[in-house]
């Protein structure tokens, strides 16, 4: 076990000495770095006093050396910048996350072992790029553009004999790892896949990656947020057929009528979509005198996401 | 983030789209320029503090990895186990690690409440340094005069009031602060808006307003106070308890003393689970999983366990004898031996 875990789980008292160290971050010098973090920690004052007083002078430089030496500051440095780059909602288990991932990678872990066998070998380089998809959200355009191309890179290092480049069937393992992953029902995302698979000896241009990644990552989340919005509608254990479907109609004119080239046809989407327009024809549902029946969470989902994969383009 | 989950419904399945939904809600965080971000989220602080940890166990990381180390860290910061036995300074240095120093408090002590023993402000004092060593006995009494209504500062106090109004004096301590400084001033009729927030917790409150002890108007008025305090709750940079539960605090009176207020916001089921570290009052004691690992460990220690259940390996928790063991010595000769729950009706006894 690991001497961290011990600290966790079973840990000894530690000598309360706080030891600081400037550890530099790029583009900024220590000195500024600890200016700026002040008002977050009302402790920072004392150590850098701490710090600042030569006796400590010589034992940090020695502990910056090792900290270089010993790759702790390159480290940190590259984990800084994914942090900023994603700019996750907590960072901290999106450290620990990815220092879990570094710490698989390395090779004190397997690496310098037994060469593992071809089918392990893709496993680890699909679950690798998908943690780098995972790291940004798709509307952070650039950082998610960044992680798709690393992906990108990770799975077309193949082995020696192939040549380099990412074939279709690794393209398609990954997309249902995605999809799998979202616990997405499986009648909902078969026809997206359906249409944006590409075969399984078929090379997979970057391009073409990234639209698939893409469109895959959009679909989840519009799948979750239709589910968000079935359970608006759904208020007493069931919702209305007649409200749900007045609701899906709204979604369909808003998203079909016309090409989506015009910049302004998103602003009328939006307003087809704004309260007042989808309060009026939830309205009108309720005011038909129709017999009234349920809709099932499954079969609004199913609709919903249909609406969805018509706009998206096959490809090949 | 805390309360933006617990309002969602739970998905009937959630992964990673779901999580995505939820990081769109707050897309500010993707606006504030980067040392803001990270100073928000203390990222600097733990990776500093993950570095010196590292350099303190620098024979073992070599053998272990250095990424297997921050690994484990950020792990143990998650799981809020990395500020046990952790200097003063690094406990109090986030709200998060202040989260869970009350959390491990509780986790650690809740036989002490589930005992119904009650225990003097050194006694809890004592409890406090086992977790850390250098905690100042200052704030303890603090929390001790919110319990005791700042008089009679040896009595005895249940775990449960004990531990509220410490959670509020110390995850709000730089708050409280500037309220007594604004409770002050009220009362001495000057005008609270030349506060400045204190930095150092010297000289300060030593109010207790001798000469109107018996009169009716004693305290501040509430209203008055409280646009005082959401002045501050703007502006102070510090954690604050929500606003509107301190209008709700306050909207019940007329008017209030300082340690009256202590008192109402350490009972306030609202600002609790806002904060976040502990269960509902009534829940306290109630942690089963805890209490059977618990059994089980001390099953497994010879000679805590006398006689009897020996023969069954699991051991059944309702029949075998008190299990307090480690907490004997500090148990009050008051303290009744019948088996009892609740602290409730001890807290009657505690607070006259």
């Amino acid at each position: 076990m690991p001497p961290a875990a011990n600290m966790a789980e079973a840990p000894l008292p530690a000598p309360p000495r706080a030891k600081m160290v400037a550890f530099p971050v790029p583009g900024q010098p220590a000195e500024k770095m600890a200016e700026k973090r002040r008002p977050t920690a009302p402790v920072a004052g004392a150590s850098e006093a701490r710090r600042a007083s030569p006796a400590r002078g010589l034992a940090t430089e020695s502990e910056e050396e090792f900290l270089r030496q010993a790759g702790v500051t390159a480290m940190l440095r590259a984990a800084l910048l994914k942090v900023l780059e994603a700019r996750p909602d907590e960072p901290l288990p999106f450290l620990a996350h990815y220092f879990d991932n570094l710490g698989l990678r390395s090779p004190a872990n397997g690496g310098a072992g037994e060469p593992p066998g071809l089918l392990l070998l893709q496993q680890q380089r699909i679950g690798r790029a998908l943690w780098h998809l995972r790291l940004a959200h798709h509307s952070q355009r650039t950082a998610f553009n960044n992680n798709v191309s690393v992906a990108y890179e990770c799975l077309s290092a193949s082995g020696r004999k192939k040549r380099p480049g990412l074939d279709g069937r690794t393209y398609s393992e990954l997309l249902k790892r995605i999809c799998r992953d979202g616990e997405a029902p499986e009648e909902i995302v078969s026809p997206l896949l359906r249409k944006i698979q590409c075969r399984d000896h078929e090379a997979v241009p970057f391009d073409i990656f990234r639209y698939g990644m893409l469109t895959c990552f959009v679909l989840l989340e519009f799948v979750a947020r239709a589910d968000a919005l079935y359970e608006v509608l759904d208020d007493s254990g069931q919702a209305d057929r007649r409200v749900c479907q007045a609701v899906l109609d709204t979604l369909e004119g808003a998203l079909l009528a016309g090409d989506f080239e015009a910049p302004s046809r998103y602003l009328e989407a939006g307003s087809q979509l704004g309260p007042d327009c989808l309060a009026l024809a939830m309205d009108r549902a309720l005011l038909a005198r129709k017999p009234s029946s349920a809709m099932l969470r499954d079969e609004f989902l199913e609709k919903a996401a249909s609406l969805f994969i018509a706009k998206v383009r096959p490809v090949g | 983030m805390a309360t933006e989950t617990a309002l969602r419904k739970p998905r009937r399945w959630g992964g990673p789209a779901a999580s995505a939904g939820r990081r769109m809600l707050s897309p500010d965080r993707l606006a504030l320029p980067d040392y803001e971000y990270l100073a928000q989220r203390h990222v600097l602080t733990y990776m500093e503090d993950a570095v010196s940890q590292l350099l303190e166990n620098r024979e073992d990381v070599s053998q272990y990895g250095i990424a297997r180390f921050f690994t484990e860290y950020f792990n143990s910061v998650c799981q809020g186990t990395h500020i046990l036995f952790r200097e003063f300074s690094f406990i109090q240095a986030t709200p998060h690690n202040r989260a869970s120093f009350l959390r491990a408090f509780w986790r650690c002590f809740r036989t002490v409440g589930k005992n119904g023993d009650l225990l003097a402000a050194k006694e809890y004092h004592c409890l406090l340094q086992l977790l850390c060593p250098d905690f100042p006995l200052e704030l303890t009494q603090k929390a001790a005069r919110i319990v005791l209504m700042d008089d009679a500062m040896d009595c005895l106090m249940s775990f449960s009031d004990f531990l509220f109004a410490f959670q509020i004096q110390f995850y709000y301590s730089e708050f409280l602060e500037s309220v007594a400084a604004i409770y002050q001033d009220l009362l001495t009729g000057k005008n609270p808006n030349t506060v400045i927030v204190p930095t150092s917790s010297s000289g300060q409150h030593r109010q207790r307003p001798a000469s109107s002890e018996t009169s009716a108007l004693e305290g501040v008025e509430a209203s008055l106070f409280y646009q005082y305090l959401e002045n501050l709750c703007d502006r102070h940079k510090y954690s604050c308890p929500p606003p509107a539960l301190v209008k709700e605090v306050l909207s019940n009176v007329q008017r209030l003393t300082f340690y009256g207020f202590l008192v109402a916001l350490s009972k306030h089921h609202g600002i609790n689970q806002a904060l976040g570290a502990l269960p509902d009052k009534g829940d306290l004691m109630h942690d089963p999983a805890m209490d059977e690992e618990l059994e089980r460990l001390m099953a497994q220690v010879p000679g805590l366990l006398t006689t009897t259940t020996s023969g069954t390996e699991s051991g059944c928790p309702r029949t075998s004898p008190r299990l307090g063991s480690p907490w004997r010595p500090l148990h009050h000769s008051r303290k009744v031996d019948a088996e009892s729950d609740g602290s409730t009706e001890e807290t009657e006894e505690s607070e006259t």
